[in-house]
């Protein structure tokens, strides 16, 4: 009868510790526009880790950054909102803030102590209030110099450029060689790059940021910045013509293929020349500007989790804010997609060449600048682009193109 | 001639002592049956666009707000130069567009028409572009039209070494290629629609015609081309209604470029709703674009229903 | 009967006319059929070679890899099962939406054309209005008021969405086919006691065939190639093909392969493809005087 009680204790023991370990996992949706081979690797190591962790990652991905966001948008206005949706680090979501639509995630900021892990810009973006809105999960940096070694070798240029002026000397060296040297691809937002990088590099932070984020206008109106568009507008002389309208990865094909020299995009490129199977520091370098202190754009993508009631809605989001900024999670993310983590404590060895060059920049806190997008509202970052992709597509003087740029940037 | 039921039915004996003129007779059925149709319109389109209305007037950002902003967002609009320019493009394009699909259209119904071989065949080859998603096919026109990688290059390589067809980065021709493009995607449709029109007429008229010694051509141009009016009419406003939701074309093959050279208002609209989360100037973008099209439609309308009026009344 | 003037001609196969016409459908056809050819030849080339840019040559390594992708490997966001994974849906969106759309457009256009209800034509001239609208622009309030019935994120609801926006161009469609049918025939049925849904039902849809025809050509293609309303109103589990579709062509920062998105996007459109060829049928001539005969 002993050994029976036992028996049926015993069962019941387990039975109820199996069903404690066992419990529902917690089921997230997440929207996001992570769709190509390379980024849906490294979606995946967020996925796996918020299942180890106890979740069930059920995946709404939207191809398109603007259809991924409005998508979101009408989930949570239709009553039937994800458990996350993706933005960038930028001021498109504080309307929704302002709204009251999201949850905070000030437990999850303050247990992993984010004040102290993350780059102060970024930790300007995700806070609104004093509250933690948004989850960061990975630095792009947008203006990364890629240049191919075999046209950099045919042209005779031995070492990559450490200033401007140096730059535009390879430039007509490439050109000389008969090569493409500057690989664009003719859209506003490509051309806004290429000038921001200029800017940064060019006009320096200090320009940069009374420009971005206070809206100085006289800052504008400034030999400086005239300075800054006559050289952007100088790139135009080692642009192909077939540029207009052209898809960014076409253009690095024209650097995979050693068609053309160089091309300014963000570190997202690394994953064209890793599907063409070519590997950083063989077949193509990189460089982030010019000199040991140039300016380190910082941008990126966070996940934000709108309001909901639901108990278990809630623990979903903050495991996967937990689980999404962790340092396993964050290298490993990082190795799939080519951006740099989040956070400085990671082991950095399994990143490529580029991402350990940007993890190195990070370190130094001066050269970080933030993206325009994290400066100004999505308005007038729109208005602003349309004044440089009219500037660099037309022949604007550079005094209207400023009077331009200050309108736009009152708008 | 045959005797037919209406001989039949004004010989036949009165049946009903009350008889009210067909026209007036109240029909509770037909108010019924186009019940769908009176709750959509006054709950899906009215509803939006007095929504779009009431928004214009506001400072709406991502989402739409109460905060009355008056007429500045129209005000705005007409400062952009983007928008007047995106007027400007579509007023041009849709001439063309809408022209050239109905020429192309017509003739290719009219010569299908002739009793060809291989009309199933060729029928197909002129209505598959409007099967395709334009996100893939615009690309390729992208390509087709590109000076380094399409017909241009290609002229060059077989010798032609002074050809130019770069129209898609010139900011003046840029809006040609779109032309180009979109009608190739159309035309197989407005084909389709005026081949159904053709099918539709008696054959009668052609015995008579062949009779009567009257060329096939002629027959065409005076007789049955005129009878195509309605199909002709619902070509017309489907190719319209096709040029201003112009969208999908733009951002695949020159995503709205150079600079902002091939701008369109449904491409503005779309921006300003979504990336740059100006809700208020999309929407009173919007308005003016209905307003435009109000105006270009309402002398249209007007002519057609008093021309039918005119036929019904005889 | 006058005796004829001239001897009837024989249609020869080669008189000049015959030729022009041919001529003319031939040069259409090959500027019709290049961008299929560059989509095809596209499909077919390995990456390396699409990257060397040559679009219109014949490939060096013919593979038919991004076909295989395209239909069942191809990233779509975490999981990488290609656009088949929507098939079923996008077939279980199209159908019944065609079917209330076509016959909506239809009882609308037979109403407005014949019994003229009164301010019927007013709704029509709102309603036509209404085509003009920027599909995201009615999509905000849609959301609202589909919510409110209970019926967003679900399949009735994305069917009653497409015919919502398939309503102004099928109505005009019907509409204008059956203002131009001869009105005597609809008169002498009403002479003859028939009533609203008998005169529809038993005459005027067996003379509607080839706009019928149109009419499903259209349909089919909007509402298989649609992509904004299912990804809005359909809900995660019926997501139709082209959002699949829309997430192997469109990422903003992935790489792009082009032979897979050039397959898919051929493989998505076999569907309305298949409904092209098979509509030949009924594009015959004479379906209208067989009923003025009778």
């Amino acid at each position: 009868m002993n050994s029976m009680k036992k028996l049926v204790v015993s069962v019941f023991a387990v039975v109820a510790a199996s069903s404690a370990a066992h419990a529902d996992p917690l089921k997230a949706t997440v929207i996001h526009w992570w769709t190509s081979g390379g980024e849906s690797a490294a979606i995946k190591q967020f996925a796996d880790a918020y299942n180890k962790a106890g979740g069930l990652w059920v995946d709404n991905a939207v191809a398109g950054a603007d259809q991924a966001r409005s998508t979101a948008l009408n989930r949570i206005m239709g009553g039937d909102p994800p458990t996350a949706a993706q933005f960038n680090t930028s001021k498109q979501f504080h309307d929704i803030i302002d709204q009251g639509l999201l949850n905070n995630v000030d437990d999850v900021a303050a247990k992993e102590n984010w004040d102290a892990t993350f780059p102060p810009s970024i930790i300007a973006s995700i806070k609104s209030n004093g509250h933690f809105y948004a989850a960061p999960v990975d630095i792009h940096m947008p203006a990364w110099f890629f240049y191919s070694k075999s046209a950099f070798q045919k042209a005779g240029i031995p070492k990559e450029p450490a200033n401007y002026d140096e730059f535009i000397a390879d430039l007509d060296k490439l050109k000389a060689a008969g090569v493409i040297p500057l690989a664009l691809g003719g859209q506003a937002w490509q051309e806004k790059i290429t000038f921001d990088a200029v800017f940064a590099d060019v006009g320096g932070p200090d320009l940069y940021l009374k420009i971005y984020r206070d809206r100085d206008v006289n800052a504008v109106k400034s030999d400086a910045f005239k300075k800054v568009l006559t050289q952007f507008k100088r790139l135009h002389n080692y642009v192909d013509p077939g540029s207009p309208g052209r898809n960014w990865n076409d253009a690095t094909a024209l650097v995979i293929s050693g068609k053309a020299g160089v091309q300014i995009m963000g570190d997202w490129a690394k994953g064209e020349f890793v599907a063409a199977k070519q590997s950083a520091g063989k077949d193509f370098g990189c460089f982030p500007g010019f000199g040991p202190h140039s300016p380190y754009l910082v941008a990126g993508d966070v996940f934000v989790f709108p309001k909901t009631d639901d108990a278990n809605a809630v623990k979903a989001q903050k495991l996967l804010a937990t689980v999404m900024t962790s340092p396993a999670a964050q290298v490993a993310f990082s190795a799939k997609k080519g951006s740099i983590p989040i956070r400085s404590d990671i082991d950095d060895s399994s990143l490529d060449m580029c991402a350990k060059e940007g993890i190195a920049i990070m370190k130094d806190k001066s050269r970080q600048l933030p993206n325009p997008e994290m400066l100004t509202p999505p308005d007038i970052n729109g208005a602003l682009q349309d004044v440089i992709t009219n500037f660099w597509n037309k022949n604007q003087s550079v005094e209207d193109a400023q009077k331009a740029f200050a309108s736009g940037l009152k708008s | 001639m045959a005797v037919t039921p209406a001989d039949k039915a004004l010989r036949a004996p009165v049946r009903h002592a009350k008889r009210k003129p067909l026209r007036k007779r109240f029909a509770l059925a037909a108010y019924i049956a186009l019940l769908p149709m009176a709750l959509t319109v006054v709950f899906a389109y009215l509803g939006t666009m007095l929504w779009s209305l009431r928004t214009s007037f506001t400072n709406s950002r991502t989402f739409a707000s109460t905060s009355f902003a008056g007429v500045s967002q129209y005000v705005r609009l007409f400062n952009n130069d983007r928008w007047m320019l995106s007027l400007q493009n579509i007023v041009i394009y849709g001439v063309l567009f809408i022209v050239i699909c109905l020429v192309i259209g017509l003739l290719l119904a009219v010569f299908i028409d002739q009793k060809v071989v291989a009309e199933g065949a060729l029928r197909t080859v002129f209505l598959y572009p409007y099967a395709m998603s334009f996100v893939a096919t615009g690309l390729v026109w992208q390509w087709i039209l590109n000076p380094e990688l399409g017909i241009q290059e290609v002229l060059h390589r077989i010798g032609f070494t002074h050809a130019r067809f770069d129209w898609i980065v010139d900011q003046d021709r840029v809006i040609y290629t779109l032309v180009i493009a979109t009608v190739w995607q159309a035309s197989g449709l407005v084909m389709a629609l005026l081949l159904a029109g053709l099918r539709g007429i008696d054959d009668e008229i052609w015995k008579a015609a062949r009779i009567d010694g009257i060329p096939r051509w002629r027959v065409y141009v005076s007789i049955v081309i005129p009878m195509l009016g309605a199909s002709i009419s619902t070509a017309f406003i489907l190719l319209f209604v096709m040029v201003i939701k112009l969208y999908d074309a733009v951002v695949a093959m020159t995503q709205g470029g150079p600079g902002t050279a091939s701008e369109v208002p449904a491409k503005f609209i779309m921006e300003y709703l979504f990336g740059r989360a100006n809700l208020g100037l999309a929407s009173a973008a919007s308005i003016v674009l209905l307003i435009t099209v109000l105006a270009i439609l309402a002398p249209v309308f007007y002519v057609r229903s008093r021309a039918l009026r005119l036929r019904d009344a005889r | 009967m006058t005796a004829p003037r001239h001897p009837v001609k024989r249609r020869s196969r080669f008189t000049p006319g015959r030729l022009g016409v041919y001529a003319f459908l031939l040069t259409s056809a090959l500027f019709f059929l290049l961008p299929l050819y560059v989509m095809l030849v596209t499909s077919v080339k390995p990456m390396t070679e699409i990257r060397l840019g040559n679009i219109l040559s014949l490939p060096m390594h013919f593979t038919l890899d991004a076909w295989r992708v395209a239909w069942q490997s191809a990233c779509t966001g975490l999981d990488c099962k290609g656009i088949q994974v929507g098939f079923w849906n996008s077939v279980r969106i199209v159908i019944p939406s065609t079917v209330l759309s076509i016959l909506v457009g239809a009882v609308n256009g037979y109403a407005l054309s014949f019994w003229k209800p009164r301010g019927a034509s007013t709704l029509f001239a709102i309603l036509l209005m209404g085509a003009f609208i920027p599909v995201q622009v009615m999509v905000y309030p849609l959301v609202r008021v589909l919510a409110t019935v209970h019926l967003f994120s679900s399949l009735p609801g994305i069917v009653v969405i497409h015919t919502i926006f398939g309503m102004p161009v099928m109505t005009l469609l019907f509409r204008n086919y059956y203002a131009a049918l001869p009105h005597e025939l609809f008169q002498a049925a009403r002479v003859d006691g028939g009533g609203f849904w008998r005169i529809f039902l038993q005459l005027m849809v067996p003379m509607s065939t080839p706009i019928i025809v149109v009419a499903i050509i259209m349909q089919v293609t909007g509402i298989w190639n649609d992509f904004v309303l299912g990804l809005v109103f359909a809900g995660t589990k019926n997501l139709p093909m082209t959002v699949q579709l829309n997430n192997i062509i469109n990422t903003t920062t992935g790489e792009r392969l082009y032979n897979v998105n050039m397959a898919a996007t051929i493989l998505t459109s076999m569907v309305p493809l298949a409904i092209y060829f098979v509509s030949g049928r009924w594009f015959v001539r004479g379906i209208a005087s067989g009923a003025v005969k009778g």
